[in-house]
């Protein structure tokens, strides 16, 4: 076994070969590990490739770690020169052996800069450190970076373009937006591993926030995407709060950009003439008054219905899912937090739409007062719209919100919608207090007591205290 | 059929009282490993690894052990050209580090041994159009890192010189409706983030920003049947977290929402009889950092043995006094 100072200099720097050997070898390593081997085996290296899987030597690495280290500090200090080759191949070893050094991502991001290194090259090494080290704040902060990176050199090719697109241009940047398609799909994958490998992972579930917030900014489908590709996963780990953080994301996300379609902003009367529409007798738009509604306000209505529904429907399937959840799995915090916050978008967003027709109402149409202005009635009338609603297997009327003292929407006037077309039908929100005695009722699980109650607590001082 | 509720069972046998001197100890040791493998591998944040040892043993009256000149040295060989401190020497400056080093510079009375005015400097030129601030020259975002700016100029007597109102304004924007805070916007609320952001709030005086009953009670609900407290729910409970939590708590005014006794039992079993130290939970390894956290925990419980730790700044009131520094404190 190497000893003196000139051996573990040979020993190492092969060491080091070996590894950047390994990637050449094999482009298609997925997974790094240590292998526990307390000794030395002669004449062997202690770089072992099986399949796409890279292993250390438990041995070797005493030796290899401290050693690249200092190389890279001396560099640092300027007491050494090194290639760029050597310390890409340094600084290689080195954060798959410690991949919160910041100062070796921070010499990777010095050899990207001046094209030693490309970006996606830097994006895999850091899913190997992952794939060990799933949480390192470092190695996440870099991904960060190196993304960023890719889409400041996509937006310069992107508006490099001339005033009259040529074919070639236009190809060049179909091709750019499938780049960066396919960096933001693999981006959702290292995530899901690191994910996967660490419960409740906030630097791999805030890593991803960040991703969709730069990448696939106002992006519906995406989001949409990810919501229906998380519910397995989440319906899999309940006890995993940040994967729940982040369909709470999603869904308030979604939330705000349906809410933001064309349409909804056009007229504010408009939509608060039709929306609450369904549950008060005779109603007079402004339009209406003059005469029938005219083609694009009647477009604009269709369309603001179809928002509303979309976001009643997201709500509803969110609570549907968190129900089955809390009852198939007793006494997990996490679902019950997550009850807590879709229940509070739920408020919120009911609570805007209120407030919007309420402040328009007062000011511009009189006649609409009739609703009774701010009450609750609203949504639940226009939850039941379509009739049946009955997701749950019970009456949509059973199923209005009994925190809000809702009237019963009249069943006549929800037969058909003002626009006249056939709307998927929007669910009804289960009432609260009733899940919660349901929960209640025969539950022996200590902790799905305590969280029950907890949560009947926080309905009935956090949310009923507020406006 | 019971869940598997995610806690520690605390043994009958575990420490329950406070073993002091032996924490002096295994700190006044700790610095000897040098040629350590461990040693190697943490040094990327070795500053801050000096700000836990030396604050825990200001903490318990036992900083003199220490050896004042060659950190000093240390600290000056680690600020840069642009003003900002690194880790150690040859690594890269970072604003983590340049907190980690003015806290230290005030527990020994000598912040002049830095060029001030270039730290300021630093800071500042990491502040955002929006209010954040970046870590370091290139760029990540974190409400970590509003702390470590604000939390420096603060002991500096410098708040004025970056703009607090649109620092602020970032800040806010990182409010969950659970009450808590995440490292940026639309991020999980965490404990250690919490920490930052009401720590925050108060060095630039804005704690009525905060919703403290709604914060309060998420901060309280951290508290696991073993008394020991976790950063997020299903987490296992640790006494870093332990103090994060009961840090913000004591910032906004709920310090008493929680159960005080049990806490101390859980910190207290999570010393080392044999080598000194705490771990994050009873039966781990000890390291610095929990034992730092464990001792200013103890002491924001009101343990005599211990100097009063302030909240926000983890450091000694005593220390605060002396550069005039106090952070408001909701009641
Ligand atoms: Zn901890």
């Amino acid at each position: 076994m190497a000893e003196s100072e000139e051996e573990v200099d040979v020993l190492v720097q092969r060491v080091v070969k070996d590894i950047t050997n390994a990637f050449k070898r094999n482009p298609n390593i997925d997974e790094i590990g240590v292998i526990p081997c307390p000794e030395a085996r002669y004449n062997r290296s202690p770089i072992v490739l099986l399949e796409n899987k890279l292993g250390v030597e438990s041995w070797c690495v005493k030796f290899l770690l401290p050693y690249v280290h200092n190389k890279l500090l001396l560099y640092r200090q300027r007491k050494h020169w090194l290639e760029r080759e050597a310390l890409a191949d340094i600084t290689c070893t080195l954060l798959l052996l410690n991949p919160d050094f910041t100062t070796a991502w921070n010499v990777r991001k010095e050899l990207l800069q001046c094209g030693v290194l490309n970006p996606e090259k830097d994006l895999y090494l850091g899913q190997l450190a992952l794939t060990k080290f799933p949480k390192s704040p470092e190695t996440w902060i870099h991904r960060r970076w190196v993304l960023q990176q890719i889409l400041r050199q996509s937006s310069v090719a992107g508006r490099s373009k001339k005033p009259q697109q040529s074919e070639a241009d236009a190809e060049r940047s179909q091709q750019l937006s499938e780049h960066l398609a396919r960096t933001l799909h693999q981006e959702m994958k290292v995530c899901s591993d690191a994910a996967c490998r660490y419960p409740s992972n906030y630097n791999a579930w805030s890593h991803r926030i960040w991703v969709l917030q730069h990448m696939a900014h106002g992006n519906v489908k995406v989001f949409h995407d990810e919501l229906s590709s998380m519910r397995l996963w989440v319906s899999m780990h309940v006890s995993d709060h940040s994967g729940f953080h982040y369909r709470q994301f999603l869904l308030k996300e979604l939330i705000t950009e349906v809410s933001q379609t064309p349409a909804s902003t056009s007229s504010p009367q408009q939509r608060c003439s039709t929306a609450p529409s369904s549950s008060s007798p005779p109603h007079h738009s402004h339009s209406q008054a003059n005469g029938e509604l005219s083609e694009a306000e009647a477009a604009a209505e269709e369309e603001w219905q179809l928002s509303v529904n979309t976001v009643l429907q997201l709500l509803h399937q969110e609570m549907e899912l968190c129900s089955d959840l809390i009852q198939s799995f007793p006494g997990h915090e996490t679902l019950w937090s997550h009850r807590r916050h879709v229940f509070y978008l739920w408020h919120h967003w009911r609570r805007d739409q209120q407030q919007l027709c309420s402040t328009n109402q007062e000011s511009s149409s009189p006649v609409l007062g009739s609703n009774g202005g701010p009450g609750p009635h609203t949504l639940n009338a226009q939850s039941s719209a379509g009739g049946g609603g009955s997701v749950n297997g019970q009456g949509c009327a059973a199923e209005a919100m009994e925190v809000d003292r809702a009237s019963l929407p009249d069943p006549r006037d929800s037969k058909r919608l003002k626009t006249g077309v056939l709307l998927p039908s929007p669910p009804a929100l289960p009432s609260e207090p009733s899940f919660v005695s349901g929960v209640l009722d025969g539950c022996c699980n200590p902790e799905q007591r305590r969280f029950a109650l907890a949560y009947k607590k926080w309905l009935d001082t956090v949310i009923s205290q507020q406006p | 059929m019971g869940t598997q509720v995610k806690d520690v069972i605390i043994k009958p046998d575990a420490p329950s009282s406070l073993l002091l001197d032996k924490h002096a100890d295994y700190i006044a040791a700790y610095g000897s490993k040098k040629d350590d493998y461990e040693y190697t591998l943490s040094e990327y944040l070795r500053m801050s690894g000096i700000y836990w040892g030396l604050t825990v043993m200001d903490l318990m009256a036992e900083l003199p052990r220490m050896n004042r000149q060659e950190i000093i040295d240390f600290i000056k060989a680690c600020q840069h050209e642009c003003g900002g401190l690194s880790a150690s020497i040859g690594h890269d400056p970072h604003l983590l580090y340049t907190l980690s080093a003015v806290q230290i510079l005030c527990l020994y009375d000598s912040v002049d041994a830095l060029d001030v005015d270039k730290v300021v400097e630093y800071i500042k030129g990491l502040q955002q159009e929006d209010g954040s601030f970046a870590g370091d020259k290139w760029g990540e975002i974190d409400t970590r890192f509003s702390f470590c700016a604000v939390a420096t100029l603060a002991l500096l007597g410098k708040m004025d010189k970056i703009n607090v109102d649109k620092a602020v304004e970032f800040i806010l924007s990182c409010m969950n409706f659970d009450g808590g805070f995440g490292c940026r916007p639309g991020s999980e609320s965490h404990a250690g983030q919490i920490y930052c952001c009401a720590g925050f709030l108060s060095l630039t005086g804005q704690l009525h920003q905060v919703n403290a009953d709604l914060l309060g009670w998420w901060l309280c609900e951290r508290q696991l049947p073993s008394g020991g407290l976790n950063g997020r729910p299903e987490k296992l409970p640790d006494v870093c977290y332990s103090w994060w939590v009961l840090a913000s708590l004591k910032i906004i005014g709920r310090i008493h929402w929680i159960d005080k006794a049990k806490l101390r039992s859980f910190i207290l079993a999570c010393q080392d009889e044999e080598t000194g130290g705490f771990a994050d939970r009873p039966g781990d390894m000890v390291d610095p950092f929990h034992t730092l956290f464990g001792i200013a925990g103890l002491s924001l419980l009101g343990d005599e043995q211990i100097k009063p730790v302030n909240p926000v700044l983890c450091m000694p009131e005593d220390v605060l006094q002396r550069v005039r520094l106090q952070p408001d404190i909701l009641s």
